[in-house]
């Protein structure tokens, strides 16, 4: 049995056809040209032979760099068994690419469930507070007098407020001395609250202003309290930087094209744990409130006055998108929040 | 040294063109992509370098130029320890960035000493590991070339406020292929950089325009709607898109008429010359809908886009050369064969995370 396909001499372009077969010792392989001179030979053991991929030329390699090559994939198996590899095989298969496809999912899904939400919470656990604490310094730094000013609410006011925020801190079973309270003037973020990962709760101006009720105000700190509790700002940090990292890791060449295709869907997932996230502050601030004779209805009619200043009627635009859920859907669960 | 084209005695009016074809099928590779990646998650991120190589070997193998196709020739073991360096160097940048913030510096210093080196190695890596018809390329670009043409060219360009970018263009072009060999036979680019600065002025003018526009519709500074009613949201999401189209379609507008400048400008030897004629519109359409696809299927049109861009700019590039199918054949090329030095080199590792 011989291969047709062509020759190249060591380090040479200069190709002539030829054909590739077994010495008559078993041992050895052959490349002859059309007039059967011998153009080069050595022990199989010796040549390096390309493994199949795909309808690519296998090619083998002679110690002195001499080159045969050919078209002929089946024919070189058929021929030196054992070099086609496996791989090719399974390359070669719809069937298992979808029972790769399928297995992939599977784990992404795994992953997405249970990997990225376990080992963030698991990072975030193991993290020192001097750590915490100095991520959360870097952050204010970076936002105090840009985006927060100093609080322009009178003094009375601002005790009033921090009397409450005690009282909130004195119901959580936690200690209490892991939250404090910074009112911020922030015109260009408008009414709002956020917990930084130490236990530094920020409440803007602009939302104490909005509350028609102080009970609303300590729905928000309860809610921010709950972030606080189960470290959602450490974790946020650490899974936006587990699906990225992921996700190239796996699609291995991560060109600049790859990087870009791959922003949409971590963004995506991003929004998503984020969802989970309020929705649990939402029900550990239901529980807290209810636990202590106020209302969590109040908090929720709070988050739809917010919503109507902010967006209209028309809302804030698809849940899916958002960082929490839709403000309808957080109301309603708010509501029927059934007591401890 | 003799310049006279070694092939002039064969009739040199008789040259022919040969036009790049890629022969790689969008259903095959997804085949292969697909197995690889499940089999890289199975082995928990090990066989990513062999599927990285085989990625290569499909593209490299399914590109031809007359009868025969190019071939990539790295060793996946080296490939995985150079990740295995890269990722160790990740870490302990992530770890001491965590702990104290003002490493910082220490580490941009750092990178910035070893950037040269990384791209003479990754640049000196990939040509070796590739072959045209038994005859590998090479790269002798060093250390203090890529200082010039990564760091010190780009450093100027910000001094002059972009006015000298085109020369730093040019030079990181000139960096690349003029060091760059078929064997023996040296590449040569002589590209004009008055053609640079018009280009790079129309992507200017293209970049403002979608600035004027981004400001215009979204208010700012001259907001006559009451914020946040549908018109100003409708404006916004408007601008958004059109912005999105402006700063990443001027780029890869600008890269296609570059690509085509320093191709048709660059020789082989004495005897082949190139000629690309990518369309700027085609190619920033391409890539804009490959990556929007890409995005939008979770990765799985990711093998058919990286087929359509590979098959589209293959058509639009040709050699020139003196014969037919023995294009490089007649290069003073016989003893060109880089395997030697490429062994040699341990450190010449890709640092392809």
């Amino acid at each position: 049995m011989q291969l047709a396909g062509f020759y190249f001499p060591p380090g040479s372009a200069r190709q002539t056809d030829a054909t590739l077969c077994v010495a008559a010792d078993g041992k050895s392989l052959e490349v002859r040209d059309g007039s059967g001179a011998v153009l080069a030979g050595a022990p199989r053991r010796h040549v390096t032979v390309t493994s199949r991929l795909g309808g690519l030329r296998r090619k083998m390699e002679f110690p002195d760099g001499a080159l045969f090559e050919t078209a002929d994939n089946d024919g070189v198996d058929a021929l030196l068994p054992g070099y086609s590899g496996a791989l090719a095989r399974l390359e070669r298969s719809w069937r298992l690419a979808g029972v790769s496809l399928l297995a992939i999912a599977a784990c992404a899904a795994l992953f997405i469930l249970y990997g990225v939400p376990g080992s963030a919470g698991w990072l975030a656990e193991r993290t020192p507070p001097s750590v915490t604490r100095l991520i959360t310094d870097h952050t204010l730094k970076a936002m105090d007098g840009k985006l927060l000013l100093p609080t322009a609410l009178p003094s009375a006011r601002q005790r009033e407020i921090q009397n409450r925020f005690e009282t909130v801190a004195g119901w959580e079973h936690h200690d209490a001395t892991r939250y404090r309270l910074l009112l911020r003037n922030a015109p260009h973020i408008g009414p709002n609250a956020f917990a930084l990962p130490d236990g530094r709760i920020v409440v803007t101006d602009r939302l104490i202003l909005m509350a028609k009720d102080d009970m609303e105000i300590d729905g928000v700190v309860a809610h921010e309290m709950a972030h606080v509790n189960h470290a959602h700002g450490l974790r946020s940090v650490y899974q936006a930087s587990l699906v990225p990292a992921a996700i190239a890791f796996i699609t291995g060449d991560a060109s600049q094209f790859a990087q870009l295709a791959v922003i949409l869907p971590a963004v995506l997932l991003q929004s998503a744990y984020s969802r989970n996230f309020e929705q649990q502050a939402d029900d550990d601030a239901a529980a807290l409130l209810r636990g202590h004779g106020e209302d969590p209805t109040q908090l929720a009619s709070f988050l739809e006055r917010m919503e109507l200043k902010s967006c209209g009627k028309t809302g804030c635009g698809p849940s899916w998108l958002g960082s929490h859920p839709a403000t309808a859907a957080r109301a309603a669960r708010l509501r029927r929040a059934p007591a401890p | 040294m003799d310049t006279r084209p070694l092939t002039a005695p064969q009739a040199p009016a008789d040259a022919v063109r040969s036009t790049l074809r890629f022969e790689g099928s969008a259903g095959e590779y997804f085949k292969i992509w697909i197995v690889n990646i499940a089999l890289t998650i199975v082995t928990l991120g090990i066989f990513s370098a062999w599927a990285k190589v085989r990625s290569k070997r499909y593209f490299y193998g399914n590109t031809y130029i007359g009868t025969h196709a190019f071939d990539y020739h790295a060793a996946p073991l080296r490939i995985l320890l150079g990740r295995a360096i890269a990722f160790g160097f990740l870490l302990a940048y992530s770890l001491t960035i965590a702990i104290s913030p003002k490493l910082i510096g220490f580490w941009y210093l750092l990178f910035l000493a070893a950037l040269p080196w990384l791209i003479a190695s990754s640049l000196r890596f990939a040509a070796r590991n590739t072959s045209y018809c038994n005859v590998r390329f090479d790269f002798k670009g060093d250390y203090w070339g890529a200082l010039k043409a990564f760091v010190l060219w780009p450093l100027l360009t910000t001094i002059t406020l972009f006015v000298a970018l085109p020369y730093a263009h040019r030079a990181r072009d000139y960096y690349n292929i003029n060091n760059s060999s078929f064997g023996q036979t040296p590449f040569k680019a002589t590209i004009p950089v008055g053609k640079l600065y018009k280009y790079y002025g129309l992507a200017l003018l293209a970049i403002l325009a979608a600035l004027v526009m981004l400001v215009t519709l979204t208010g700012g500074t001259l907001n006559i709607f009451k914020p946040d009613n549908p018109l100003i949201m409708t404006a916004r999401i408007g601008s958004i898109i059109f912005g999105a189209i402006a700063f990443w379609g001027a780029p890869a507008y600008l890269g296609a008429l570059t690509f085509n400048l320093a191709l048709n400008n660059t020789r082989l030897g004495e005897g082949a010359d190139f000629q690309s004629h990518l369309s700027p519109v085609r190619m920033t359409w391409i890539i804009f809908s490959n990556i929007l696809l890409t995005a939008i299927t979770l990765g799985l049109m990711y093998p058919w886009a990286r087929v359509r861009r590979a098959r589209y700019m293959a058509s639009c590039i040709s050699v020139m050369g003196p014969t037919d199918i023995g294009i490089f054949q007649s290069m003073p090329m016989s003893a060109g064969n880089a395997v030697g030095e490429e062994m040699a080199s341990f450190f010449d590792i890709d640092f392809g995370l």
